[in-house]
């Protein structure tokens, strides 16, 4: 008998707001511990949480690129227990009345079909401070740096919609984009920006029972996430098959023994209204207002650009991947590029580049506009395809227009018809068999003949003039 | 005498405060009210040493209103109950003129009712929360006991207002001291709830007619309102007190400020013993209770929280019918100043909770000719954010009574 896995995933995400989600104290976690601290995040007796508007917008706007519906009304809980990292003996949370419901995204399937998995919750959750273990002398002691205290977060809650870790890993790659896009958070696994738990249990295939979960967490990256659950799917498994009951509980990813291990239990406290942060009620206005603040979503996106430029499906879609490269591909279409010419060279000769010097695209050194030149150029047939690469190189290196580049290095084109006639007699001269080959009907060596014309002019040659020459002097 | 009614006195001199509001006006405050660089110790060991690093708002307030902060009572550990509280002795002892005191469940109206002064609980939401150390956010606030209802129009009048830091403020309708005072003839009807008696004896049944018939020939009308669940409001305080207060309470844990007992192995056994050792008798009660509220019997606290809400519309509807209620404001045989368990608490203040928890502003009026020990007081309640209607009202009848009764 096969088992099927039953998956659903919590969310945490770090939105990328100015502040903490409770006081004006900068929302930088990293910085020299204890610096970003007041008499609100250190709950100093007497003060009083002042909720942050950013944060609402934000986890407004987090669960609008979510497709969630937001709720009219929503109120922070007290999620409340004793711990060293909390500086108030509770967790600001939402825990009976979340921010939003009702969300989805969709993935492609194992089976290469689009799937549609639900997120039951948004809610707004506050971070806590984070335990530096050390000794003093022999003595362990333990430091508090409040400085993530009362960091904004959002947690996404799913449903268990998801069956293998391959959805598991597609879900966090759609959330991922759809966040980035809408720019709410950075969710970025490896830097704890995003942490995703698992809850994972196992049953027959093509059964609807619903059995014991387990949680497991602290994955850094997305593909420990399905490492992990795919660890965990197997460790389930055999433990149904010896005839063993699974009990709920949570394990840790080891990341480097590549397995989960039990955790010791974490109590879990209840959760009760809280009396000081007042209630949220949001106007069907000012959600409207959040919606329309969203920028287009990758869906949509893919759409606009089939339509709009003739990109293929898969050119849309990588050009949409994220927004940043969205954007720079647009304003390179806006300067008169054939849009199919600009999403080729992006994808094919830029991206590599960019990504080999650990660059932002939207920081590059090379503009949209001088992209738009170099392309502009190549498509007029001043220069040639492989001139065109190498200018593409130096435009990271040098100030210059790739007008300019192309002036000085000599890359222009050579489309002058005597000279190039003279080019392919001193050619056809020099390589009589591959001429021979030609003629005798082994048509591969026309390209090895243009190659050679190509070599001779130092790359300057119209390939298009040189082929027409050498066909017509060949024939 | 005076060593025992301060904690703490204020070194500098007197403001030259010429011509503002409160000029010449003293007062007194709680260590639970946060005057920058004083002790702040909130009557528990829990705050032992600690100094506040900012003034409360309100204290800012009447400062700039020209008023001179003589020094801090003593007070019930964090406020709860007035046991060990001194704020109306300071008044009556002629050290201030107006006493600031933390009502949580009517203690200015109780300190005002046992000291013959005159008592106020302002509207929940029109003066600002900000640096009031207190276990129970819903429903405390800043209280105010003076000689006469005049004095606490002026304080009121001072710090009411918006606190763009206080976020548990009402929004709209925070009334405006010139505006709502109310002028000419303020006589209305009182309604009397009739479910009270049951909590009275007879001789304080007597006394309290007696008051009532002495309003009427004033030319208010009388008339009785019935609230059937009148017995529940101390109930709905302590369930829904407690709780906020076990919440409250979870940041006294010795870690960043205050009490930390020594001699511990690990946090978890520092967490218990500063704790144990922090929290007085009553207190340490009332976070059990609210413990116990959160932890296994959360139904009860969800059931609270609707009849709190059903309680308040109850009330709510009363004024339809009248214009403020009557009350009495405590009850014989159960003393506040010495009640140290949360039971005997709330039977003392079992008359005083119904506004904290509606958050509808009410003032005690000691009679001038009182002193009767089995005077029940007159305790008046109106609509949430009427309050300066109410103390003109207080006002008026304090000059009736002056003129013979
Ligand atoms: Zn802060």
């Amino acid at each position: 008998m096969g088992y099927e896995a039953v998956i659903g995933l919590e969310i945490h995400l770090e939105l990328n707001c100015m502040t903490k989600m409770f006081c004006n104290c900068p929302n930088l976690p990293g910085d020299e511990p204890n610096l970003n601290t007041c008499p609100i995040c250190l709950w100093f007796p007497g003060a009083i949480p002042q909720f942050s508007h950013e944060t609402l917008e934000k986890a407004v706007i987090t669960s609008l690129a979510l497709n969630c519906e937001i709720q009219k009304e929503s109120a922070f809980d007290q999620k409340v227990y004793y711990y060293p990292d909390l500086p108030k003996g509770f967790q600001l949370s939402q825990a009976h009345r979340p921010l939003a419901r009702h969300g989805w995204l969709d993935i492609i399937g194992m089976d290469g079909r689009t799937r549609r998995l639900r997120i039951r919750h948004v809610h707004m959750e506050e971070d806590v401070a984070k335990l530096v273990h050390e000794t003093e002398g022999r003595t362990p002691i333990s430091l508090v740096d409040f400085n993530r205290a009362g960091v904004p977060l959002v947690e996404i809650v799913t449903e268990p919609d998801m069956r293998s870790p391959h959805d598991a890993m597609e879900f966090i790659r759609a959330l991922r984009m759809q966040i980035r896009y809408a720019g709410s958070a950075d969710c970025s696994m490896e830097a704890g920006t995003m942490r995703v738990d698992a809850n994972i249990s196992i049953r027959p295939e093509a059964s609807e029972v619903m059995n014991t979960k387990v949680e497991v967490k602290n994955m850094n990256s997305i593909r420990h996430l399905g490492d992990a659950i795919a660890y965990e799917m197997q460790r389930q498994e055999a433990c149904v098959r010896n005839g063993e009951a699974i009990v709920l509980h949570t394990r840790l990813w080891d990341p480097d023994r590549r397995m989960t291990t039990p955790m010791r239990g974490k109590f879990e406290g209840p959760c009760v209204p809280d009396p000081s942060v007042p209630a949220i009620r949001l106007s069907e206005e000012w959600i409207s207002e959040m919606k329309s603040r969203l920028p287009e979503m990758p869906g949509e996106k893919v759409e606009r650009f089939i339509n709009q430029y003739g990109l293929s499906r898969d050119e849309a879609v990588m050009m949409s991947s994220e927004r940043d490269l969205s954007e720079y591909f647009e304003s390179v279409v806006k300067e008169n590029i054939a849009p199919r010419l600009a999403s080729h060279w992006v994808a094919t000769q830029l991206l590599p580049l960019i990504r080999e010097r650990q660059q932002n695209i939207a920081e590059s050194p090379v503009t949209p506009a001088r992209l738009a030149a170099l392309l502009s150029m190549l498509a007029g047939e001043e220069i040639n395809t492989s001139s065109a690469k190498i200018v593409l190189t130096q435009l990271f290196e040098r100030k210059d227009s790739p007008e300019a580049i192309v002036q000085m290095s000599g890359f222009s084109q050579v489309s002058d018809k005597d000279e190039l006639d003279r080019l392919v007699d001193r050619v056809m001269a020099d390589n009589p068999s591959a001429v021979e080959d030609f003629r005798n009907g082994q048509a591969k060596a026309l390209g090895f003949l243009i190659g050679r014309a190509m070599q001779a002019s130092q790359g300057k040659a119209n390939p298009k003039m040189i082929r027409e020459i050498l066909t017509k002097k060949l024939g | 005498m005076s060593i025992d009614t301060f904690v703490y006195r204020n070194t500098s001199p007197p403001p030259d405060a010429a011509g503002t509001p409160l000029s010449g006006k003293r007062f007194s405050v709680q260590p639970n009210m946060s005057v920058r660089d004083w002790p702040t110790g909130a009557g528990s060991l829990a705050l032992e040493g600690y100094v506040a690093v900012e003034n409360a708002t309100v204290v800012g307030r009447l400062q700039m209103a020209g008023a001179y902060i003589v020094g801090s009572t003593r007070m019930s550990e964090f406020g709860l109950g007035i046991c060990d509280d001194s704020s109306a002795r300071a008044v009556v002892d002629g050290h201030a003129d107006i006493a600031l005191i933390t009502d949580t469940m009517g203690e200015a109206r109780m300190a005002a009712a046992l000291t013959g002064l005159c008592g106020f609980k302002p509207s929940y939401g029109i003066v600002s929360r900000l640096g009031l150390i207190g276990l129970v956010p819903s429903m405390e606030c800043f209280g105010m006991v003076a000689r006469h209802p005049a004095d606490i129009t002026a304080v009121l009048g001072a710090v009411v207002g918006p606190d763009e830091n206080d976020f548990s403020m009402v929004v709209d309708g925070i009334p405006d001291p010139g505006a709502e005072k109310g002028d000419g003839d303020l006589r209305g009807s009182f309604g009397v709830v009739p479910e009270i008696l049951e909590l009275l004896g007879k001789e304080e049944i007597k006394i309290f007619r007696e008051n009532l018939k002495w309003l009427e020939m004033n030319g208010w009308k009388v008339h009785e309102v019935s609230i059937p669940d009148f017995a529940l409001f101390p109930v709905i305080h302590n369930v829904i007190g407690s709780v906020e207060a076990s919440s409250s309470g979870g940041k006294y844990d010795g870690v960043r400020y205050g009490y930390r007992a020594q001699g511990t192995k690990n946090w978890n056994e520092m967490y218990l013993k500063t704790r144990d050792e922090a929290f007085g008798f009553l207190v340490k009660t009332y976070f059990m209770q609210g413990a116990y509220f959160q932890f296994e019997n959360y139904q009860a606290f969800e059931n609270a929280c609707r009849i709190r809400a059903r309680l308040l519309r109850e009330t709510q509807r009363l004024f339809e019918e009248v214009d403020m209620l009557v009350l009495p404001t405590r009850r014989h045989g159960f003393p506040a100043d010495t009640a140290r368990s949360v039971k005997e608490t709330y039977e003392a203040f079992s008359f005083t909770v119904l506004s904290n928890i509606t958050g509808q502003p009410a003032i005690h009026l000691s009679n001038p000719r009182g002193g009767k020990p089995f005077e029940p007081g007159v305790q008046l309640v109106c609509p949430h954010c009427a309050d300066f209607r109410l103390l003109s009202v207080a006002e008026q009848l304090y000059a009736c009574w002056k003129g013979g009764y």
